[in-house]
């Protein structure tokens, strides 16, 4: 079949403006995106430059923006493609969080493995056993091996809505490999990479929109793991005050009350000895209070009913540890 | 039936903590439009339900409450209906995970026997904006509009946990119904509904504590967007977007240095309006950014029986 | 100027495993790969790796199934020192973090993969090569080796008889820049892409191979080329073993097991070049399907199947859009891995001071004429960590001054020659392509005199088709042009020396078979051949090969 692609080519010395050019080629219906790119760069234009390499999805190298979404190029098919491709031919860019080097290559050193460096990618054994290997009865824990399939694609950190706004945000895919160190239990480090996760630009500045989940192409679900990271850090109470306040006085509203106390809540978070924190509160408390929109601090807050219940899960799960 | 002939839909209703706390003018609302529609909402079954833990707490603790919620509905025989989005995602995945019968049983055996509760794996939980497109119909509710929106541009907002996980939020079978649920309501209204760079993004509520700059970049980045699209108000199904959106506006337009003043409505306030509610009942005098240019829009003032 | 104690060339299993090592050992190592580590074929092995952990099996018994499969051609040295270390060697893998399956006990699981006869092979689901080689990684940033990704090594420094080093361009710049260091490990990997339709990754065009050939560094074994067994019959994508392992059966279309007629006894368990020539042979009498037989998964257990060959069911259902718990999977035997490359011993060795090699770009003769599923990974852990420590060895001792600016120069002026050429409308990949098809039609599962023959005339042809390419693109920044170029010319002269060995190798055995010679000759062929370069081309020689 035949089928267009445009491509958003660039060179930083032949190209510098970034045309647009656009590529017919005769595919085979099972060809995948990556298959075509190849065609087309051994028969028409050998100067068009984009990577990839395993060809079976297991390396990430192929990763680029396929009509305005994350993909695997070898892992997509064009005819899928075709049929989503809005104005009459499928759109090819390379991602969109790093800066384009050319055609559909981006800069993957200075975006993401950097990041990727930052969170200390490897496992530092407690004492490896003298012989043999460690036992791990039972197996490993079906999320670390799951974590293990990410191939550092890339595309959860397109996805990523706080990357968009703050690229110094370490991203998700750097915080799944966090993960499956942290998740390790060879690891030695865990508390103090729960410690250093938590610093500013860590895992606390991801909102948990699932964007990442949806992204990525191995169903690691980073996402979740973040969530696991959190819970992790909150048990070892690792990371900031603010946020382990905020934690923990939501967890205590709930098995208290039942449900969730704002107004104890916001103030809680911010730390009852924090004055300037409680002071930045004010204006929204006060404006919202005369709106008669948010709870006013200290409102007394009414139990529901069941609220013993609640509280009887929640020590069941404490006693579980 | 009711006396206008709509079948009338029983939920268990499930208003969810920000409803009743940070945003009371989204209940009033959701209870008065869902009369209206005649949507009964049985605020007795899960009455003493507790919180979905919203995604803070750790799935360990807060699988075992929703399962408990689930249960309570199931043995009422009602679907649960939720009003916000962060709750309804929430239970869709406990609700996923608890499908697994080996995990359903050790929490019904650890957590929920002791009660006398048990859970089958039955319940369907449905937001309300999935309920007026599912269970009532489009069709039906354009023609109860009294008060159309008159192609007014409005900005469809759906935060993160109404598409998210799309298997799960948005699986095959509803993909029909729940993939423009927004914007198929918003013109059933008579609006229009504007697609903004921000629409499935998140808010930025979750991380206010955590990262406030941060939280501000991404409101101000959607509004000041939806505003640069000629958009006149954003319509929301989620209330801690609301609480950000228009509780945190001021904020943002002080990091971004720029005036912004969108309005923004909950969704059961802007079918309410359509319906013919005044905005005195939809309590949108309790909004920090006043809606009045909207009212304007649709020449209120003058009062429209409902 | 980049300069190192040790330059690791290739940054997959054997090259970081080799850095690793010689890190390890106290030198100052970078590594240089034209992609980033991570991207490197390595992570597309599914199958596992192969030690004698449990008990019944041992290290003599794993070195007497290699050398069976082996077509009794293995270096018997070679293969004693792949097998002692394997035990030891798959444990430090497990110390550096892979996660392995695990059995009852939490101890490293293992499973029984064709040829085997013993269960020996340890996994991790279907992607023990992602984890390995992410593992190995990982270690190399814990150990700050300083990674030169995306630059591409365009020849050996070759002076006062020694290497001193490589001449690389930066990929992001264009720029050729000297790196010398005072060893070299060679660790490239693959040449597969000069095949059409195997199951090599794009960065496999025999690099290594060809940069130590033309610097009159000794090849070996180079006619031995083994096909897979099963690769997805349109693309030529790899289907692990683990799956035959699992109890697949390779069925005909009348749905016959066929290797009840090749091997009755261990069915689908028989070796690769066994299994894929039945396959072969299948489709030649008619009882294939449009080219290719069948998987038939459908009577394995679905759990299972999801446990242990997700990325497998999720590759064809992507692919080829099948579900194997209801469908056949259409496939056929795909060029896999040279057996051959850079001669090297034990140590990895290439008998040039300052020159090592690793893995699948070189050959201690360990595999002989057919290699064991399972056993690639390990070839590239064991000798991989020995080549690395072997350099840094060599490092402490040598007496070594940088190559000199005249070398540096005239190198760089040659390599650069061909961007002032004027493109015409021929490309690289174009050659490629066509020499493809003369490999897969003529140096392939079936070789005879008459299609080799051909086959030279051929490549010689395209070798004057690729003298005449020139440059499109003038920009230096990314120029994947100029990154074909070479890469097509490095697999014409590798070509040429397969060509020119399985000509010279008038018997059939393991992977080589010669319709032409049919049957194993032990009294003239119990010997590997070694080709150096010449300006006619190759130049053979032989070593015997001890038997016992």
């Amino acid at each position: 079949m035949e089928v267009k692609f445009a491509v958003k080519r660039y060179d930083p010395i032949t190209n510098a403006d970034k045309s647009t050019q656009t590529y017919t080629a005769e595919v085979d219906e099972g060809d995948m995106v990556l298959d075509a790119l190849l065609q087309i760069r051994d028969e028409q234009d050998p100067t068009l430059a984009f990577r990839g390499s395993c060809r079976t999805g297991f390396c990430g190298d192929c990763t680029m923006t396929v009509n305005g979404k994350g993909a695997i190029a070898c892992r997509t098919k064009v005819k899928k493609a075709w049929d989503g491709a809005e104005d009459g031919a499928i759109e090819l860019e390379p991602l969109k969080m790093s800066r384009q080097m050319k055609d559909l290559v981006y800069n993957a050193r200075e975006f993401h493995w950097n990041k990727f460096r930052a969170v200390e990618p490897w496992v530092d054994p407690v004492q490896p056993p003298e012989k043999g290997e460690h036992l791990v009865p039972g197996g490993h824990d079906k999320h670390l091996t799951e974590s293990m399939r990410c191939t550092q694609c890339g595309l959860c950190d397109q996805g990523c809505t706080v990357l968009v706004v703050d690229k110094t945000f370490v991203g998700p895919a750097a915080l799944t490999k966090a993960y499956r160190v942290v998740a390790d239990e060879r690891d030695s480090r865990k508390r103090q990479r729960l410690d250093k996760l938590s610093l500013p630009r860590g895992m606390w500045d991801c909102t948990h929109c699932f964007e990442a989940s949806e992204h990525c192409p191995k169903y690691i679900e980073p996402t979740d793991r973040i969530f696991d990271l959190h819970d992790m850090a909150i048990k070892a109470e690792a990371g900031p005050p603010k946020v382990v306040h905020h934690y923990k006085s939501f967890a205590a509203s709930v098995k208290a009350h039942g449900w969730l106390d704002e107004g104890r809540l916001a103030i809680e978070t911010e730390g009852f000895t924090n004055v300037k924190g409680l002071m930045k509160l004010l204006p929204l408390a006060v404006k919202a209070g005369l709106k008669g929109k948010h709870p006013m601090p200290y409102m007394l807050h009414k139990k529901r009913p069941g609220h013993e219940q609640i509280k009887r899960i929640f020590e069941k799960w404490e006693s579980k540890g | 039936m009711t006396t206008n002939g709509q079948v009338k839909t029983k939920y268990a209703f499930y208003p969810g903590c920000v409803s009743k706390g940070g945003c009371p003018e989204l209940y009033e609302a959701v209870v008065q439009v869902a009369e209206k529609l005649g949507f009964e909402l049985d605020d007795k079954a899960l009455e003493s339900a507790g919180c979905t833990g919203a995604g803070v707490l750790s799935k360990e603790v807060s699988d075992p409450i929703n399962a408990r919620t689930f249960a309570m509905a199931e043995a009422a025989g009602l679907e649960i209906m939720t009003i916000c989005s962060t709750c309804q995602g929430i239970m869709t995945q406990a609700h996923h995970r608890l499908k697994d019968e080996e995990y359903r049983a050790m929490i019904n055996r650890d957590f929920l026997a002791e009660e006398g509760l048990e859970y089958k794996g039955t319940t369907v939980i449905r937001h309300m904006l999935w309920a007026i497109v599912e269970d009532f119909g489009l069709d039906k509710l354009k023609s109860m509009v009294k008060r159309p929106l008159n192609g007014l541009p409005i900005a469809h907002f759906y935060g993160c946990y109404m598409k998210r996980p799309p298997e799960l939020m948005v699986p095959k079978e509803f993909a029909k119904t729940r993939k423009t649920a927004l914007e198929d309501v918003i013109e059933a209204l008579g609006g229009k509904a504007v697609k903004t760079s921000g629409r499935g993004k998140c808010c930025g509520f979750p991380i206010l504590t955590s990262n406030e700059d941060n939280s501000m970049a991404m409101l101000g980045d959607h509004t000041l967007d939806a505003k640069a699209k000629g958009v006149k108000a954003m319509v929301t199904p989620c209330p801690l977007c609301h609480l950000q959106l228009d509780g945190k506006q001021a904020d943002a337009e002080a990091h971004k240095q720029e005036e912004i003043d969108m309005p923004v409505f909950h969704l059961p306030q802007l079918v309410g309006l359509a319906l013919g509610f005044t905005p005195k009942e939809m309590n949108l005098q309790r909004h920090l950014v006043s809606t009045k240019s909207i009212e304007e829009e649709l020449g209120i003032g003058v009062e429209v029986k409902a | 100027m980049p300069q190192h104690d040790v330059l690791v060339v290739g940054g997959g299993f054997a090259g970081l495993r080799a850095a690793l090592g010689a890190r390890a050992s106290g030198a100052d190592v970078g590594i240089l790969s034209k992609v980033h580590p991570m991207r490197s074929h390595s992570s597309g092995a599914h199958s596992g790796i192969n030690a004698a952990l449990k008990s019944g099996d041992s290290w003599e018994t794993h070195a007497k199934d290699t050398i069976a499969a082996g077509g009794d051609l293995s270096d018997r040295s070679a293969v004693e020192v792949m097998c002692q270390s394997a035990a030891e060697d798959v444990v430090a893998l497990e110390h550096m973090g892979v996660i392995f399956n695990r059995d009852e006990e939490g101890r490293i699981d293992v499973t029984t993969f064709p040829g085997s006869s013993q269960a020996r092979t340890a996994f991790v689901g279907d992607s023990a090569g992602h984890v390995i080689l992410q593992v190995l990684f990982e270690q190399i940033v814990r150990s700050e080796i300083r990674i030169y990704d995306e630059w591409f090594a365009a020849s050996l420094l070759m002076e006062d008889g020694m290497c001193k080093g490589v001449i690389a361009r930066d990929l992001r710049t264009g720029e050729l820049h000297p790196f010398h260091s005072k060893a070299v490990v060679m660790a490239t990997g693959n040449l597969g892409q000069m095949y059409n339709g195997g199951t090599c990754s794009l960065t496999g065009t025999g690099d290594g191979v060809a940069l130590a050939y033309r610097a009159g560094v000794p090849l070996i074994d180079m006619e031995m080329v083994q096909y897979h067994p099963t690769t997805l019959a349109d693309r030529g994508i790899l289907i692990t073993e683990g799956v035959r392992a699992e109890g697949a059966h390779l069925v005909n279309k009348k749905g016959e097991r066929f290797m009840e007629r090749y091997d009755a006894e261990a069915m689908e368990m028989s070796t690769r070049d066994v299994v894929a020539r039945a396959a072969m042979t299948e489709v030649r009498k008619n009882r294939g399907d449009k080219g290719h037989v069948f998987l038939d998964m459908r009577h394995l257990d679905k759990a299972r199947m999801t446990a242990r060959l997700q990325e497998t069911l999720w590759l064809m259902d992507d692919l080829e859009g099948l579900d194997p718990s209801e469908a056949l999977i259409p496939v056929k035997p795909g060029m896999h891995r040279p057996l051959g490359g850079i001669k090297i011993d034990t140590f990895g060795d290439t008998g040039t001071p300052g020159l090592y090699a690793a893995g699948e770009c070189a050959s201690t003769g360990a595999h002989g004429a057919n290699r064991l599923g399972g056993n690639s990974l390990l070839d590239c852990i064991v000798f991989g960590r020995r080549a690395g420590e072997s350099a840094s060895r060599y490092v402490r001792g040598a007496t070594w001054s940088p190559a000199t600016a005249d070398l540096v120069r005239e190198q760089e002026e040659m390599l650069n020659e061909v961007t002032a050429k004027d493109a015409n409308s021929d490309t690289a990949g174009a050659i490629r392509r066509d020499l493809g098809e003369i490999m897969d039609k003529n140096v392939g599962m079936v070789r005879n005199l008459r299609g080799l023959r051909k086959a030279a005339n051929s490549v010689a042809k395209l070798q004057e088709r690729f003298g005449a390419l020139g440059i499109r693109d003038k920009s230096g920044a990314y120029n994947v042009e100029l990154r074909a170029i070479r890469e097509v010319g490095n697999m014409l002269d590798v070509a040429q020396v397969i060509i020119g060995s399985a000509e010279a190798r008038q018997e059939s055995r393991g992977c080589h078979f010669r319709s032409d010679f049919e049957a194993r000759d032990d009294e003239n062929w119990m010997k590997r051949i070694v080709a150096m370069h010449s300006e006619d081309g190759p130049k053979l020689d032989y070593e015997p090969v001890e038997a016992g």
